[in-house]
């Protein structure tokens, strides 16, 4: 594995781990539709 | 007590007047209005049909339990509609009530629109009292008025208008029928506030005179609160004790109250606010007997003829799971040739066509890897059960708009209470059929906090859809032709741990006697085809989301693990692999003590789908000896046209034969299948049917997702609850998993 290759391996594992950080935490796994009882949203 | 309807002018009406003179002309702003209403009047319904949104609408009670707003233009004015819970009241005493009244008193809406349901018109008008008491501009919408009209009441609408002072506009939400005159009525009433007179109930002299007493004290002694809250208003919740409102305004006792109190306590006892209670209570009672003419002869109506059969003592519950069994079989049998024409769209075309675009931009061989091993395999193979889900989503709306998921919570209310629970308990967790993170929000509704917590700890034993993808996938290797009674059985599986560890609960975390459970049933309606598919998309597109959201991302750092230390030649010794040994021992008295399943379950901690996908990886080999075939993209449109069309037809077949023989293949061409569902064939090679039955149970209960433990810190304010949910759900998913795979041993049926 050269470094051309280590080098796409880690920004996609980084863009694998900000949408992971994001969806999870960020948005708390919520989607945006009122499948989640308005959970996203303020309270 | 008089019990006709009882209107006193006063001068605080002065106050209330001047407040509104201070509300600016409608031209020059957006208006905020506030839809209030008592629970399934249809306020959601109203919204979505006024301003084209989905907030999520159900033929039951308790559906919207937070507030939600739309924003749309009419009439040249931008306006903000605020749907408030569902509440009787606007006593303080469920968090619903709390939400409504907090944002009716502070935020103080340019407009209530009162949402009042014509069938139960007395229930009703006890809001709407209290509402006008808060001093804001009313419009009524006098909703569901063509059921009423159906069932022969005849109601005086200008009746209504003159006694309470207030516009009425008859409506029905479903069918969009006076909307456009309850907007226009709301716009006059907003530019014109003053010219509004609604009655003021009258309580009668002595706590009037007290009403008086303290609305001068207050006057005079607390200026600040008189800015913050309408004065009569706060005259008569200091008067009723209300604990929210003295603890929010800090206003301690003060000696005027006391004597008001006193002489009224002397001359009504001690029970103030039941007095002031009973007062509306006349008020609505008295003016619903002026208004309301209803049949003399009232034939029995259909609702109550299906109620008869289905909330029978004795077949409620056999009636409630037959239903279940159908909604079960249904599902399975109309979406699964669809969910085999997208797997084989997947693991076909879409593979074949990603590989050769990789190719052609001469990506390196390991990033072709990771687009089909890792990204379609993973993502791929959830996706592959999208048209179950929607399947599944559909009927769960049906029978959530039908009104049957509230006979299913008042069927249930008895067995529960039998074992210390109570129906209202199980609402929340038939909504987690669905996704239990909107089901753990939905136990606020519960006025019992230890009867909240003890809801959010039981719901995750209801299976959520995704789940869905990995039943389906071992039950379609090996239960291809009982899928409907496999599902079934995992639901009620879910449904009987529950009772029994609530049943536990309550005699250990939980003691305590339940609390006396009231449900309002709502009549039977026919959904409409629009509202179902739409409700059907808001609840599905959910797991769409995920698919490109976290599954993508957990795919792919699945296929990483899969892959490191670079250049690993078998999986078993990659970093995911030597994780899966290490925990595979604790499985292994499941019948499933391989790394390759262990994995997958340590991937899908954070989101069960993700268990198929990382099967997907770790299973499905590439057949290195296979030629590869080559078909050109017309090829493959052709192919996928013809194979979709045959799908279809399958799937309206099975639709005849759910009740009786299924049509589904289970005698196809093996290698035929193989091809098409690559990790059925993989997992039929590592499974037994009594493993793959006690792998679905593990992954039925063992811990909650990552997403519902959020949800559940969020909504109970500790990580004390999720900590319980996550020891006991996994000592019970270990628990049934061996319970199944050893018993099934004993009995003989194969390891």
């Amino acid at each position: 594995m050269g470094i051309a290759d280590m080098i796409i391996a880690a920004a996609i594992l980084a863009v694998a781990g900000y949408l992971l950080y994001y969806s999870l935490w960020k948005k708390k796994g919520c989607c945006s539709g009122s499948g989640c009882g308005g959970s996203c949203g303020k309270k | 007590m008089s019990t006709q309807p009882n209107f006193a002018p006063d001068r605080e009406q002065e106050s209330i007047e001047s407040r509104r003179s201070n509300l600016r002309p409608v031209e020059k702003r957006a208006i905020t209005v506030a839809v209030a209403g008592n629970p399934n009047s249809g306020k959601s319904t109203l919204i979505n049909a006024i301003a084209g949104t989905r907030l999520q609408v159900g033929n039951w009670a308790g559906v919207t339990v937070e507030k939600k707003e739309a924003i749309f233009e009419y009439g040249g004015c931008r306006i903000r509609l605020v749907d408030l819970p569902g509440t009787y009241s606007l006593s303080p005493y469920t968090q619903e009530e709390i939400i409504a009244r907090d944002y009716l008193v502070h935020e103080r809406p340019d407009l209530v629109i009162n949402v009042v349901d014509a069938t139960n018109l007395e229930r009703n008008l006890y809001l709407t009292v209290q509402i006008m008491e808060l001093g804001i501009p009313v419009v009524m919408a006098l909703n569901i008025y063509d059921e009423a009209q159906a069932k022969g009441y005849r109601i005086d609408v200008p009746g209504i208008e003159k006694m309470l002072g207030i516009t009425v506009v008859p409506t029905s939400a479903t069918k969009k029928d006076g909307l456009d005159e309850l907007l226009k009525k709301v716009l006059d009433t907003t530019a014109n506030p003053t010219g509004q007179k609604p009655a003021q109930l009258g309580y009668g002299l002595d706590v009037e005179t007290a009403i008086r007493l303290v609305s001068e004290t207050l006057t005079v002694n607390q200026p600040a609160l008189i800015e913050r809250y309408p004065l009569r208003w706060l005259a008569l919740k200091l008067i009723e004790a209300d604990a929210h409102v003295i603890e929010e305004t800090k206003i301690g006792t003060i000696a005027v109250l006391d004597e008001a109190l006193h002489h009224l306590r002397n001359a009504h006892g001690e029970d103030i606010e039941a007095l002031m209670a009973d007062t509306r209570y006349s008020l609505a009672s008295g003016l619903t007997r002026e208004v309301l003419k209803k049949p003399e002869l009232r034939k029995t109506d259909l609702t109550e003829k299906i109620d008869r059969v289905v909330l029978n003592r004795f077949l409620g519950i056999p009636i409630f799971l037959t239903a279940m069994w159908i909604m079960f079989k249904l599902t399975f049998d109309v979406s699964k040739p669809f969910a085999d024409w997208v797997a084989a769209m997947i693991s076909g075309p879409l593979t074949h066509w990603a590989t050769a675009l990789a190719n052609l931009i001469h990506a390196p061989d390991w990033t072709v890897s990771l687009l089909t091993d890792g990204v379609i395999a993973g993502t791929g193979n959830v996706l592959g059960f999208v048209p179950m889900i929607f399947a599944m989503m559909f009927f769960i709306t049906f029978l959530e708009g039908s009104g049957y998921m509230a006979r299913a919570a008042f069927v249930m209310d008895r067995a529960m209470h039998a074992i210390g629970l109570h129906g209202k308990s199980f609402i929340p967790m038939l909504l987690g059929f669905g996704c239990n993170v909107p089901a753990i929000y939905a136990t606020r509704t519960m006025e019992n906090p230890r009867d909240k917590a003890l809801t959010g700890l039981l719901i995750p034993l209801m299976s959520c859809g995704a789940r869905l993808p990995v039943y389906i996938v071992f039950i379609g290797a090996f239960f291809p032709n009982h899928g409907g009674s496999v599902l079934w059985s995992l639901y009620v599986m879910g449904i009987g741990l529950a009772i029994f560890m609530g049943f536990i609960f309550k005699r250990t975390l939980f003691r305590g006697e339940a609390p006396m459970f009231i449900m309002e049933l709502p009549p039977y309606r026919m959904p409409s085809f629009r509202s179902l598919m739409i409700h059907t998309w808001e609840k599905g597109k959910h797991f769409l989301v995920k698919a490109g959201t976290y599954i993508l991302a957990v795919s792919i750092m699945v296929w990483f693990l899969l892959n490191l230390p670079w250049g690993v030649e078998h999986k078993k010794d990659s970093y995911l692999g030597k994780i899966g040994q290490v925990s595979a021992p604790v499985l292994a008295p499941l019948g499933f003590g391989t790394w390759e399943a262990s994995s997958s379950l340590i991937a899908g901690l954070i989101a069960k789908e993700i268990v198929v996908g990382t099967m997907g990886e770790i299973y499905v080999k590439k057949d290195a000896e296979k030629k590869p075939e080559t078909p050109t993209f017309g090829d493959d449109l052709k192919e996928a046209g013809t194979s979709l069309v045959k799908a279809g037809k399958e799937s309206f077949s099975n639709v005849f034969s759910t009740l009786g023989v299924s049509s589904l293949s289970a005698d196809e061409n093996a290698e035929k299948a193989a091809e098409r569902n690559p990790l059925r064939a993989e997992l039929k090679k590592h499974f037994t049917p009594l493993t793959a039955y006690a792998f679905i149970v593990f992954v039925l209960l063992y811990m909650p997702c990552v997403i519902a433990a959020v949800a559940m810190v969020q909504e109970f304010r500790t990580w004390k609850w999720y900590g319980v949910a996550f020891a006991y759900q996994m000592v019970l998913a270990w628990g049934m998993a061996c319970l199944v795979f050893q018993g099934g041993m004993l009995l003989g049926l194969g390891g």
